[in-house]
């Protein structure tokens, strides 16, 4: 009797642990309350709503990330960091041209997803192995971005309210998150669980396989997933000059790693197919309080690389357990 | 659903044909690295006066040794199916650690020691953390990249570390004319070569990168020689730091980043497959060689630095494309013999 009460108990906790949302909200509140204590100008809404802004750019590289890996076959694309330096440099330049800022910023987008296209091509018709092309890929935006500046940054955006984007607030929300963030979140996660492709992208990450001999081609399902990234980087460089208000050549250095941890974090399995858009989001405001939090308890930012660096591997452990656990019971 | 934790999945598209394949294409993929190599010393000799000399070539030497000792550890991890991010950072930390012994006075061999010692340790946590807590190669060493960058912020703490060579050897030291160290590489590489040829531990190395379930089932002990190979490339990591220390003469809190990305590409466009079981410590060789030569060249010629990565970046594409195209079609011929 007594046994079996412990027992449930014990199923309902793992549950509880299993499921990624849940994981991740404990860890919201439980960092959030740490950092309270720590800071008492944490918990103030002002702070927690300016600090979402520092979520917004990670973030939609985090978005791009999950959806590549969750394509399976090996996806990922170490290149975002560097794509997002290059489109927005190619944005910087446009605008230093006469081009209306809101053009150039349709342009960065474009260039985000022609970039991304050419990630794909090399997976996905060349067939180089992602972690490889996009390692190409990374050196040749990354360096490109580097000689289109000169080496130094390009400005130039402070013109018909674009500034706004980066540094507006409506209500107190940040517009980058509010206008940006958000959105794409939402209308992937949308496609994600709704959509015809969406599904088919599960489908594929899971067994690529048994896709194609279904009838669905996991090439072309991922070179979109590629391309969609390269997109979300062009975003991430059109809402970084907003805010900055220069392009940067090296803008988005360290993304790369720092896009992977928290798709992972989020619960995205590193080998597809596994994953919801809403973890991720989840995972990058535990970032951004996380970081947040150690900046206002006076921890320098560098630290947070460390505290990220564990926790990663800490998700994956936790990761295994619980799949190993649930293969083990079927 | 159990069964997929553990395999790479689609990771190996290429199954069956492909003995048949390696043996068609053998020649022409080992052939692609070093026609690459001469084509790009014939442009860089045709392009600047000052490229051939053999000062400028000890320079490359010089230059490129600690890359090319992180390199040959790394192809063996390559090899078997693993990756790690984290070498440059742990070069970092165990250079932090060389200087402040340089400047404590420690004689160089303890230094050398403690450094080799420093970075197999490294190297074992990802070991450790790979193969026996079965987390995936490329997401253990982001991670621990990232603490090991985090550790060399706080070893480094604000100040930028100067320190003398350890041993003039390590240095510019030339023995006939050629830098000492590059006898290092030499024998390193040797030594490599002939483990990965000739010893079962090497040969467990290809049979896990081919097939871990397999290799598994014939016995082979599939965590052990991953621990190994981690550690190994962690205390080349510790020898490179020593080198890397006495070219440099300074540890910052960024120092060692660029070489993580360097050495994956210098094992990568020398042939070896990123999925694992296919590869060779003599093709990396020249694959540092490339790298080495193109960086040098890029700049003797007068191409602004800045470039550098744009032409590393084209050369991983194009040595990698070539190498994929070729076995895709050398698979499609055997198919429809």
């Amino acid at each position: 009797m007594s046994s079996v009460s412990l027992r449930s108990q014990r199923l309902r906790a793992t549950n509880l642990l299993r499921d990624r949302t849940a994981l991740l909200v404990v860890l919201i509140l439980v960092t959030s309350v740490v950092m309270s204590v720590i800071s008492p100008y944490f918990l103030v809404l002002d702070n927690l709503l300016t600090m979402t802004q520092f979520g917004a750019v990670i973030g939609l590289l985090a978005l791009g990330q999950t959806l590549v890996i969750l394509g399976g076959g090996g996806g990922i694309d170490i290149s975002v960091g560097a794509t997002l330096s290059l489109c927005g440099v190619l944005m910087g330049l446009s605008v230093g041209e006469g081009v209306n800022v809101w053009v150039a910023a349709g342009l960065a987008l474009a260039a985000g997803l022609l970039l991304g296209a050419l990630n794909g091509f090399a997976v996905t018709v060349v067939g180089i192995p992602a972690l490889i092309a996009t390692l190409g890929t990374l050196y040749l935006f990354g360096s490109a971005a580097q000689v289109l500046a000169g080496g130094t940054q390009v400005g130039g955006f402070d013109q018909a309210g674009f500034s706004f984007l980066g540094t507006g607030t409506v209500l107190g929300v940040p517009a980058q998150v509010l206008f940006v963030l958000l959105p794409a979140y939402a209308l992937t996660a949308w496609v994600m669980r709704r959509s015809l492709f969406g599904r088919r992208v599960y489908e594929v990450g899971n067994n690529g396989q048994a896709s194609r001999l279904v009838g669905s081609s996991p090439a072309r399902t991922r070179f979109v997933l590629y391309c969609v990234s390269g997109l979300l980087a062009g975003l991430g460089a059109v809402v970084t000059n907003s805010w900055l208000l220069v392009a940067r050549p090296g803008a988005g250095e360290g993304f790369e790693l720092q896009s992977i941890t928290i798709a992972v974090l989020g619960g995205t399995y590193i080998f597809g197919g596994r994953g919801r858009v809403s973890g991720t989001l989840l995972a990058v405001l535990l970032i951004v309080i996380l970081g947040s939090g150690l900046q206002l308890a006076g921890v320098d930012p560098s630290w947070q690389g460390g505290v990220l660096g564990i926790v990663l591997v800490l998700a994956v452990v936790l990761n295994n357990a619980f799949l190993r656990e649930r293969g083990e019971r079927r | 659903m159990a069964s997929d934790i553990g395999t790479r999945g689609a990771a190996a598209p290429v199954g069956q044909g492909e003995g048949r394949s390696r043996r068609n294409l053998g020649p022409v993929r080992q052939v692609v690295v070093p026609a690459l190599l001469c084509l790009e010393l014939l442009v860089f000799a045709t392009l600047s006066d000052n490229f051939l000399t053999g000062a400028n070539m000890a320079n490359v030497i010089l230059n490129s040794v600690d890359l090319a000792l992180i390199a040959g550890g790394l192809t063996l991890v390559i090899i078997l199916g693993g990756i790690d991010v984290s070498t440059g950072p742990a070069l970092g930390v165990v250079a932090w650690v060389v200087g402040t012994s340089t400047v404590a006075g420690t004689s160089p061999a303890l230094t050398i020691v403690l450094a080799i010692a420093l970075g197999a340790l490294l190297g074992l946590i990802n070991g450790a953390i790979v193969s026996l807590l079965n987390v995936t190669a490329i997401i253990a060493t982001l991670g621990t990249a990232a603490v090991f960058q985090t550790a060399l912020f706080g070893l480094w703490g604000g100040t930028d570390l100067f320190a003398p060579p350890v041993s003039r050897y390590a240095a510019a030291d030339r023995l006939l004319g050629v830098p000492t160290v590059a006898f290092l590489v030499l024998v390193v590489y040797a030594v490599l070569w002939y483990v990965t040829r000739y010893r079962a531990f090497g040969r467990h190395v290809y049979a896990v990168g081919n097939d871990t379930e397999a290799a598994r089932l014939s016995g082979v002990a599939v965590r052990r020689v991953s621990l190994a190979a981690y550690v190994l490339v962690g205390g080349l990591v510790g020898l490179a730091a020593v080198v890397y220390m006495a070219r440099v003469g300074v540890v910052q809190a960024t120092s060692g980043t660029n070489l993580t990305l360097a050495a994956i590409a210098a094992v990568v466009v020398g042939g070896t497959s990123i999925t694992g079981g296919r590869g060779s410590v003599v093709g990396t060789l020249f694959g540092v060689l490339f790298i080495a030569v193109l960086q040098n060249g890029v700049v003797l010629t007068g191409v602004p630095p800045l470039w550098n990565g744009v032409l590393v970046g084209m050369f991983i594409l194009l040595a990698v494309g070539i190498d994929v195209v070729s076995e895709r079609l050398s698979a499609r011929n055997a198919a429809s013999r």
